[in-house]
């Protein structure tokens, strides 16, 4: 955002679109680092209304909830999840209780879980890399 | 001078990305950011913004919700994740419309549908001002709003009545007016009246009073002024 221009270049994990994340930042890796936190931060939270949401069989909410974390996906470089979440809830809007979408929750669940997982590592390994350069 | 701007998005890491945009422009101050429409409806009624960047789907009201309500018509971006909105944008006459994530170069790019946009009914420099000139006795006249207490049709000419008790009459209609006055000041009550809202003394049936002037008030308009009213 703030065209850093590092001369050092962060390597990224291979399942995030790096070209992507460029794209939105430029090479701003501190900007970056910041987005990764915030998302992290709110991260657990959005996760829970999505359970809550299932676990009381209230669509609605699933629906809602669904759709409020699908773009942060997009924010740390993981379109594809975007995706993902974008199909969940296009599900949703079809289905009329939790158990016409088990599978696929159990699906979502866990793709949500894993994404959390490599945004923390990516944050450590950026948190990392931004004070080696300051 | 910057465009002022508020933000009512429910997702944090995309309401700071959007901070970051209007900081980066240069051309936008933000002057808040809300993650409901209730919060954002409290502010925007009370305070004139020239930009609303709007989520669609929030907890509780959606931001079309919050458009329905909106006393005055503020340039409209929607931000959204779903391109199902689009018509619905369309229909709302909104300047442009967001996908998230989206590039610092595609939200310049719908600050510049905001310049090139056609004067019209959320036309930032007639809406959200503090004052208006009219054209009166061969000269442009500065009219204060809050120095306005009514503005009353004379078939092709209008009435400016102000708290002074002067009166401007000027070539004009209030169906145009109705679009260029600050609508967070100004409401139709009839469809030969525009009053300053917060100039009325007291409502009575289907008239209002304003400094002593009885000004009928249209059953058609009567729902929306008192929506406007702080009634407790």
């Amino acid at each position: 955002m703030s065209a850093a221009n590092f001369s050092k270049k962060f390597i990224f994990n291979e399942n995030i679109d790096a070209d992507y994340l460029y794209s939105l930042y430029e090479d701003d890796y501190q900007y970056i680092e910041e987005i990764f936190q915030t998302t992290l931060a709110h991260f657990n939270e959005d996760l829970n209304s999505i359970k809550t949401a299932y676990q009381t069989n209230n669509i609605s909410d699933l629906k809602k909830a669904i759709h409020k974390i699908k773009p942060t996906f997009g924010f740390v470089g993981l379109p594809f999840v975007q995706n993902i979440c974008n199909d969940f809830e296009d599900i949703c809007q079809k289905a009329t209780s939790s158990n016409d979408l088990t599978s696929e929750y159990q699906q979502i669940v866990v793709t949500l879980a894993e994404s959390k997982e490599l945004i923390a590592s990516e944050y450590n390994k950026l948190k990392e890399f931004n004070s080696n350069i300051l | 001078m910057k465009w002022t701007c508020v933000i009512v998005e429910d997702l944090q890491v995309a309401a700071d990305y959007l901070v970051k945009c209007c900081e980066k422009s240069a051309l936008l101050q933000v002057k808040g950011h809300f993650t409901n429409v209730e919060e954002a409806l409290d502010y925007l009624n009370k305070n004139s913004v020239d930009i609303l960047f709007l989520d669609v789907e929030m907890p509780g009201a959606t931001g079309f919700d919050l458009l329905d309500q909106l006393a005055y018509y503020p340039k409209v971006i929607l931000t959204t994740s779903k391109s199902e909105y689009a018509y619905n944008a369309f229909e709302y006459n909104v300047t442009d419309f967001l996908k998230k994530p989206f590039t610092y170069q595609r939200f310049q790019e719908a600050l510049n549908k905001l310049t090139a946009a056609p004067a019209g009914e959320n036309n930032i420099s007639s809406t959200a001002t503090d004052h208006i000139f009219i054209k009166c006795d061969g000269k442009l006249v500065r009219l204060n709003n809050d120095d306005i207490l009514f503005i009353e049709s004379m078939g092709d000419y209008v009435k400016f009545v102000t708290a002074d008790s002067k009166k401007y009459i000027t070539h004009n209609t209030i169906k145009n007016l109705e679009e260029k006055v600050n609508r967070q000041t100004f409401i139709k009550v009839h469809r030969s009246y525009i009053i300053n809202i917060n100039k009325i003394d007291d409502i009575r049936e289907n008239d209002l009073f304003i400094k002593g002037n009885e000004i009928p008030v249209s059953k058609a308009h009567k729902p929306d002024v008192l929506k406007r009213l702080n009634i407790i």
